[in-house]
């Protein structure tokens, strides 16, 4: 079975039946967590970096922000057994149109709030596809935390 | 290089948008044009009149009592709404389609096109810029090109990505340099042939601001804007993904920052449901 992750949405699950997949990420970053041994999964597909623009735009789609987002994945899965130390952390999207620049460059700006709150939390990014001018959906299965990537225009790669 | 005969053949032999959406526009247009004149447009043409009514009366819209007509629709949900519906509903059976040159599965350059109007209103109503039918309908449509484009690009696509991948061309240039014509160009042609206003042939042929000259026409930097964060959104976009060009001067000339932006990205992630609602218009 399929749990879709929509736009600015989070989805955790611990059903081995079940794979978590989110669509067209362009400078959005899907996040992706996993615990192999209690088999917990989750995905974060976030917008914007920080929610201190719109507070109460927040309050309502707190999964639209990494700052508002990342912390409440975590939180959940935690609370399904997951442990700090066994996650296993991957992250992809942060596209960028080409000649984009500083502020505007949202994906990059996606990217290093995610680096700074980690950085922060010492957590560390195992793998990630970061970047680039390419769309990408990202599906996790949840029985083996096996993790695809599949890029517009082009077949689904396990990474 | 692609020849110009047989391009224009394929454009005569397009389905067109229908004739409503020409009227509608120039209905909207008109100076004093009443709410009447433009509901009876509307009502003109009985499969849109059906299929904007069905929508109204979706869980959706929550209305209290089922729309029967288009002035109750209009009473209902506004002139604007309304307007957008019809708009939305002309485009939905020439966009809906796949388009595997450009890796677009069926459905997916329709969730673009209705995002990027979307977004090209927000736009618009930030910039307090006049005609808006004509920019979210410009927005709606402008990637029309694709239509007939995809399959030259089908062929080459090999040699268009070799170019966006290692010699920094934009997916637009590299159409321009292999097929002889980009996507916005042919999309121009296609609008002309639609005998579509000359405005919107004009912001069809420039949303990628290719001419950078053209920044200074504010429906063309809005449309184009527009673009651009759809890009960033991800939501239906192809194999040509976000590898066209950021003109930083567009932000300056629209006097806009990048909290603006990001405004509207986070608007458009709160109306995301709305668009879902829209994209299912059948």
């Amino acid at each position: 079975m399929k749990q879709i992750v929509g736009v600015a949405d989070m989805k955790v699950s611990n059903n081995p039946a079940e794979s978590i997949i989110t669509y067209s990420l362009g400078s959005c970053i899907g996040l992706v967590i996993y615990d192999p041994v209690v088999k917990v999964g989750g995905m974060l597909h976030y917008m914007l970096p920080e929610s201190s623009i719109d507070k109460e735009k927040a309050a309502a789609r707190p999964y639209m922000f990494a700052d508002s987002g990342i912390p409440r994945l975590f939180k959940t899965a935690y609370s399904m057994g997951a442990v700090k130390q066994r996650l296993k952390i991957y992250a992809a999207g942060g596209a960028e149109i080409l000649d984009q620049k500083g502020f505007f460059n949202i994906g990059k700006r996606n990217y290093m709030a995610l680096k700074k709150m980690f950085f922060k939390n010492n957590v560390i990014i195992d793998k990630q596809d970061i970047g680039g001018n390419i769309n990408r959906t990202v599906r996790l299965e949840i029985a083996t935390g096996d993790i695809y990537v599949k890029t517009s225009g082009l077949g689904e790669v396990k990474i | 290089m692609t020849s110009l005969q047989t391009l224009l053949k394929e454009i005569q032999n397009l389905k067109p948008i229908p004739a409503v959406t020409n009227q509608l526009l120039a209905a909207v247009d008109a100076p004093g044009s009443s709410m009447e004149t433009i509901a009876q447009v509307i009502q003109y043409d009985p499969v849109i009149t059906a299929s904007i009514l069905k929508t109204c009366n979706t869980a959706y819209f929550g209305l209290k009592h089922p729309a029967e007509s288009i002035k109750d629709a209009v009473s209902m949900l506004g002139i604007d709404q309304v307007i957008e519906l019809a708009l939305i509903k002309s485009g939905v059976q020439t966009l809906s389609g796949a388009q595997e040159g450009y890796g677009l599965e069926a459905g997916d350059m329709w969730q673009y096109s209705v995002s990027s109007a979307i977004i090209a209103k927000q736009v618009a109503i930030k910039l307090a810029l006049k005609n808006k039918s004509t920019i979210f309908t410009s927005a709606l449509i402008k990637d029309i090109g694709k239509i007939i484009l995809e399959k030259y690009v089908s062929n080459t696509s090999g040699k268009i990505a070799y170019l966006v991948e290692h010699k920094k061309f934009s997916f637009l240039e590299a159409e321009k340099k292999i097929l002889g014509i980009d996507h916005a160009e042919l999309g121009a042609m296609i609008a002309k042939q639609w005998k579509f206003s000359p405005r919107m042939i004009k912001i069809i042929r420039h949303h990628h601001l290719s001419d950078e000259t053209m920044i200074k026409d504010k429906e063309i930097a809005a449309v184009y804007l527009a673009d651009c964060i759809c890009m960033m959104m991800g939501t239906g976009v192809g194999a040509d993904g976000l590898a066209y060009r950021f003109k930083n001067k567009v932000i300056k000339e629209l006097n806009m920052s990048a909290d603006d932006i990001t405004m509207i990205i986070a608007e458009f992630g709160i109306n995301m449901k709305a668009v879902e609602a829209l994209l299912h218009i059948v």
